[in-house]
């Protein structure tokens, strides 16, 4: 499995898609990291995840973090209803900067 | 030595052997051969002795067999010295008992060994004395004194001694056989008692009751039990279960167990909640046994139903779930024995029989030995419950203690079986059993989703149940499997009562549960969510093993939606 990362507007965008659980989590993890090593601000598009694990949220939580450290924005994109009750059960919804979308966030400056 | 034969041949002052000596041997002989009253026939003996050899006094000392004293049993003459005590190696009787050696003097009072005290207590003034012991196989247990030869006779002759001797060594033997006849009659007494014990004990447990679902096995390694078993069914159609172990095997241990069956009855009646159960059993007992006694007692309630068993355990062996082909649970101990502590900490802990049944037993079994020695172990009564599985429950017991004694095994400890086996096993809503490989783990939620499709669930409820056992599923891959070659994972789901009941068994080295629980949300680290969700998404789950390291065990329970 792999995913696609796309540079938009300035924002380097992965795109995750399907289940992302433990058979692909570490390509997503892999992918996210990547775009962070870059040194572009990152947005993580969920609105293709069909279900998330807890291995998928802890790839999201390592950006999150690696961001932070290099003073990188992080934040999430059009989050699917089957990712939101996951982030939520993990109490992370409020951590994660959600955005519905990449104009919303830019109309955002 | 004294000697006994010549008397037959020559008697005093070279009589002949058709004398009163031999007549009177006889007497005595044949009067200590038949008589059951040993006192009064020592009494005869010693007139006649007297009469015969015209003494003064008689008297006969008996070794008291506690303090080893002398005790005079018999006495006869002008003062009645019955009860005198003398201690070991005192007096002149003291000194034949301890040396075996037969005494002669014609004059005590100048003798070394002779005790003034018995003169002054008596009266009597001791001049002539024959002193011989009663022995018997190398035993001396007492001796026969004379005292005084009166008349013309002058002093005790040779003859006199041999006499003596012939007579003491009768008396001796009767003594002797007497002891052993007394202590026949006492052991037969004991053991009327124990054989009263165990019809007592035997008609503690209960009466086989096919409409139950339950079966006991009970086999003493001694006459008397210390363990137990029993089930009682309640008016609200449950039933009492249990099974319990005394520490020994003896006499006090099938006391201590009488008191705790009749405890266990007696509270059970108002205390169904096995917790509590023990508790109060427990407290009791803490009161009252003494020199390192306990009581291991696994405690139960059954609704055969439902096949859900409530059951609490202080310190016995954890019972042994099948949940499959060869596959037993072991559910691990969870509190000290009874009369330990003041207080046990034992909690309830809940078990579905709905996918097969559940053995309690007690070490007997496990520690039955074959002619190697070898213990039989919780791996070989495993094999021996899945031999009997195919027999109706009733059978299953006998069947497998029948197997021990073919195996040859020696039982050194008592051994006890209870069997639950309700027959509520309804068709799983779902049963898979797939390699611990993550690309299985899609499958595995859809298949779910349509196994949850016709329960009463919310649609937040069937997605977080989705989520819960896909997390169960990755830590079985990521964690009880780890580096090593991924094995298999089976699960089980169930609707039980208003619940749905998932089992999920992996066949990994054992897990270490007490490092598992969720994490600190606040916390904020990749990983460690899995649990969290588990426990967000049921109502109740439940870490386990299977019995003999061969695997893991999760459940979990959640309630389902009302009509």
């Amino acid at each position: 499995m792999e995913f696609n990362l796309i540079t938009k507007e300035g924002f380097s965008v992965v795109e995750l898609s399907g289940d992302v659980d433990l058979s692909c989590s570490a390509a997503a993890r892999e992918t996210i990291l990547r775009s962070l090593a870059s040194g572009q601000p990152t947005l993580v598009d969920l609105s293709a995840v069909t279900y998330i694990d807890s291995s998928g949220v802890a790839s999201l939580v390592e950006g999150y973090q690696v961001a932070r450290r290099k003073h990188l924005e992080f934040g999430l994109l059009k989050v699917s209803e089957a990712v939101r009750s996951v982030l939520e059960l993990a109490h992370l919804d409020r951590v994660f900067k959600i955005h519905d979308s990449l104009e919303d966030r830019l109309a955002q400056g | 030595m004294t000697g006994t034969a010549r008397v037959t041949h020559t008697g005093a002052r070279g009589q002949s052997v058709e004398s009163p000596a031999l007549a009177l041997l006889e007497d005595v002989n044949r009067d200590l051969a038949s008589s059951f009253d040993l006192d009064e026939t020592l009494q005869r003996t010693m007139d006649r002795v007297m009469q015969h050899l015209h003494v003064e006094a008689a008297s006969i000392f008996l070794q008291d067999e506690q303090d080893h004293t002398l005790v005079c049993q018999r006495s006869t003459g002008p003062v009645d010295v019955t009860g005198t005590r003398v201690g070991p190696g005192e007096g002149i009787v003291g000194l034949v008992v301890a040396t075996g050696q037969a005494i002669m003097v014609e004059d005590a009072q100048h003798h070394p060994g002779f005790a003034p005290q018995v003169d002054t207590r008596s009266g009597l003034i001791t001049r002539s004395l024959l002193c011989v012991p009663l022995q018997t196989r190398g035993t001396c247990l007492g001796a026969l004194e004379l005292i005084n030869r009166l008349g013309d006779d002058g002093p005790f002759t040779p003859a006199d001694l041999d006499l003596a001797s012939a007579v003491a060594a009768a008396a001796a033997l009767a003594i002797q056989n007497m002891r052993m006849v007394r202590e026949l009659l006492e052991q037969e007494r004991v053991r009327k008692e124990i054989e009263l014990a165990r019809d007592i004990q035997l008609s503690l447990l209960p009466a086989p009751n096919p409409g139950l679902a339950v079966t006991g096995f009970n086999l003493p390694a001694r006459r008397v039990s210390g363990d137990f078993y029993d089930f009682q069914r309640r008016p609200d159609g449950r039933v009492h279960v249990s099974v319990a172990d005394v520490a020994g095997k003896g006499m006090d241990a099938a006391l201590l167990m009488t008191r705790t069956i009749s405890l266990l009855r007696c509270l059970s009646k108002a205390v169904p909640d096995p917790s509590s159960l023990l508790e109060q059993i427990n407290a009791e007992l803490y009161e009252t046994v003494s020199r390192g006694l306990f009581v291991t007692l696994l405690a139960g309630i059954l609704d055969p139903d439902t096949g859900e068993l409530v059951y609490a355990n202080a310190g016995h062996h954890p019972p042994l779930l099948r949940l499959g082909p060869g596959r037993y649970e072991c559910l691990s101990v969870q509190a000290p024995p009874l009369g330990v502590l003041p207080v046990l900490g034992v909690p309830n802990q809940r078990l579905s029989l709905a996918r097969g049944p559940c053995y309690f037993y007690t070490d007997g079994v496990t520690e039955a030995r074959d002619g190697s020695g070898a213990p039989l172990g919780v791996g070989g009564l495993l094999d021996l419950l899945e031999q009997v599985e195919p027999l109706p429950l009733s059978e299953r017991l006998p069947t497998l203690v029948e197997a021990l004694r073919v195996q040859q095994r020696r039982f050194h400890d008592d051994l006890t079986l209870l069997g639950l086996a309700p027959e509520v096993f309804d068709e799983p809503l779902l049963a898979l059993e797939f390699q611990a490989e993550p690309r299985r783990l899609k499958t595995l939620r859809r298949e779910l989703s349509l196994a949850l499709h016709a329960q009463k669930l919310s649609a937040k409820g069937r997605e977080s149940f989705i989520v819960a056992v896909n997390e169960a599923c990755m830590n079985i891959m990521q964690h009880a499997y780890g580096h090593s070659r991924p094995g298999m994972i089976n699960l089980d789901l169930r609707r039980i009562g208003d619940r749905l009941d998932l089992l999920i068994v992996d066949h990994a080295p054992p897990v270490d549960h007490q490092r598992i629980g969720p994490r600190d949300l606040a916390d904020l680290r990749p990983g460690g969510l899995g649990t969290h969700f588990i426990q967000s998404a049921v109502d109740e789950w439940q870490y386990g093993h299977l019995a003999e390291a061969r695997g893991n065990t999760l459940r979990m329970r959640k309630k389902l939606e009302e009509d």
